[in-house]
């Protein structure tokens, strides 16, 4: 008795499932075709915003991303009239809210042509500002969020904040949208044969903090710094043709609860070329690892002051270690513009 | 058609779905940061649940209680995936914009209640206005939230910018903390002119076997 009522459910069950299976597959057939038309029409303007001269686009299978998190979907090469344009690549890549879809295109010219964000699913009001068309960045020229890109050299920073403006309050999605159009810059420009990359922060070593030389060799005096606590475990020279063009050094210093180190690259006019943070014990100090931070010295002058908070942004969540490694930076610069300026390296 | 009129009335203030009941809430928190999505989901909602009420409603009969549960779910799940699938393809702006909330109408628990407390119970005309009355009550009061957080949170309404350029966007508002406040600044105005309609009548019929209400105001969960 028990079994049959059991089968006699089972099948009623299985009888309102199927209805709404039929009901849902004549609405998905005639639906389906529509949505995919407005998905390729979506691609297609997209597309043409970013290569508004363009005859055609040619499917290619050759812009590879080098980050496993950054999916290419697809990469398109723009035909112009006479010959190729550049490459446009939809893209996706995670944001604050979820995964956000771009279209990017470069130009022949190591130049981003324009981007497009076909999907973005941040906060409304805030992240979503990015996909908006009435939310400027900069209100006199009515330039949005991802306008800014078009015309950029690939040879720029792609740091937000410095040299892309950020959407106010939604930092994350600013970061994520920037990060996804500098992959796909550096993807398109190998392809493209454009060696004006921006220098890859992965390489280690002074050579990497001292990219005007061509020749780095260990110095044959050690700077020393005159700020306690800062030790400056390695110096090396910078040389091009026999000259001296900079000078690094390794140097190690107390930070928040653990030590920072920190690789510093200067020239002989003073001007610091390059900052790696090496390591950090730090509790919370890892994020400051992150090249982004490190690149923010790059240009600076060693001689001006060097602060958390007015001319160096701080990685949120690590606020301390952020001003050990500047305070450590300014003070290894110091020692290396006083090395320069002694002579005898 | 004086009762349908009651049945109708009922789901905008004196048992409005979000104020009184207070179910469905995680959505009217989520998608009121603009005006264009309070009504876009309001609009959805009350599609889903006007065509529910009606099939269960019609087919009250033909549904055994003990597997009542999953049959609600199919023929829910069924209208909000065609809702979605039409959005996408007619609407595909609005769509865009209303994102994972649309698959989230499924698990709604206005829905849920409604089918369970009402039309699994009650005649077809009463189902549907039930529907329409109780996803016009959801629907007034996502737009109220909506335009309080866009227009103070962003300085825009629809989109438009209404507030003069000097004016600084309270942007917490737009974000969680700031609607819950308005959620409860706007129920509290609305309980209160809620209990001021009551007030001259007898505690609540329960002609309808619908939620259980309390004098104070307070209601059951459905």
């Amino acid at each position: 008795m028990k079994r049959r009522q059991m089968i006699k459910l089972g099948l009623i069950l299985a009888v309102y499932t199927i209805v709404g299976c039929v009901g849902l597959a004549f609405v998905y057939n005639s639906t389906s075709k529509t949505i995919a038309q407005r998905q390729e029409a979506d691609l297609q303007a997209g597309l043409r915003e970013v290569f508004p001269k363009a005859t055609g686009f040619t499917p290619t299978d050759t812009v590879k991303s080098t980050n496993p998190n950054i999916v290419f979907d697809a990469a398109y090469t723009a035909d112009g009239p006479s010959g190729s344009l550049g490459i446009a690549v939809k893209v996706h890549g995670p944001s604050y809210g979820g995964p956000t879809t771009l279209i990017v295109g470069v130009s022949t010219d190591g130049t981003i042509t324009g981007v497009k964000v076909l999907e973005n699913k941040d906060t409304p009001g805030l992240g979503a500002n990015a996909e908006s068309s009435t939310y400027y960045v900069d209100k006199a020229t009515k330039t949005t969020f991802p306008g800014q890109f078009a015309g950029k050299k690939l040879t720029d920073g792609f740091v937000v904040k410095k040299d892309v403006i950020a959407i106010t309050s939604a930092t994350i999605t600013s970061r994520s949208i920037t990060n996804l159009v500098q992959v796909v810059g550096k993807a398109a420009s190998e392809v493209l044969g454009i060696g004006g990359s921006s220098p890859s922060p992965s390489s280690q070593g002074p050579s990497a903090v001292l990219p005007s030389a061509d020749t780095v060799r260990t110095s044959s005096k050690a700077a020393t710094s005159s700020v306690p606590g800062v030790s400056i475990l390695e110096t090396s020279v910078g040389t091009k043709a026999g000259t001296i063009v900079g000078a690094s050094a390794k140097a190690k210093a107390k930070s928040y609860d653990g030590e920072v180190t920190v690789l510093v690259g200067v020239s002989t006019d003073g001007t610091i070329l390059g900052v790696q943070i090496l390591e950090c014990t730090d509790s919370q100090g890892s994020p400051i690892l992150a090249p982004e931070f490190a690149q923010q010295f790059a240009g600076k002058k060693a001689g001006a002051p060097l602060e958390v908070g007015t001319n160096i942004d701080a990685v949120s969540g690590a606020t301390f270690s952020s001003r050990g490694a500047t305070a450590l930076v300014k003070a290894t610069a110091d020692a290396l513009v006083k090395a320069l300026a002694g002579g005898g390296l | 058609m004086k009762r349908l009129f009651g049945v109708f009335v009922n789901g905008l203030i004196v048992e409005n779905p979000l104020f009184v009941i207070m179910i469905g809430l995680c959505s009217s928190m989520a998608v009121t940061t603009t005006v264009a999505n309070g009504i876009g989901m309001g609009v959805a909602l009350t599609f889903v649940l006007v065509m529910s009420e009606l099939i269960i409603s019609l087919f009250r009969n033909l549904i055994p209680e003990s597997i009542r549960m999953p049959i609600f779910l199919i023929v829910i799940a069924a209208f909000t995936t065609i809702m979605d699938l039409e959005m996408k393809a007619y609407f595909p702006v609005l769509s865009k914009s209303m994102g994972v909330f649309i698959p989230l109408v499924v698990v709604n628990c206005i829905i849920m209640g409604r089918v369970e407390a009402f039309s699994s119970k009650q005649p077809v005309a009463d189902s549907v206005v039930d529907g329409l009355g109780m996803g016009l009550g959801y629907t007034w009061v996502l737009i109220a939230l909506a335009v309080v957080r866009e227009l103070l949170g962003n300085g825009t309404l629809l989109g438009r910018q209404i507030m003069p350029s000097s004016f600084a966007p309270m942007i917490f508002l737009i974000l969680p903390p700031g609607g819950f406040l308005v959620f409860a600044l706007w129920m509290a105005a609305s309980n209160d002119l809620r209990r001021k309609l009551l007030a001259g009548k007898k505690p609540e019929p329960t002609q309808d076997n619908c939620c259980t209400l309390r004098e104070n105001g307070s209601a059951e969960k459905a």
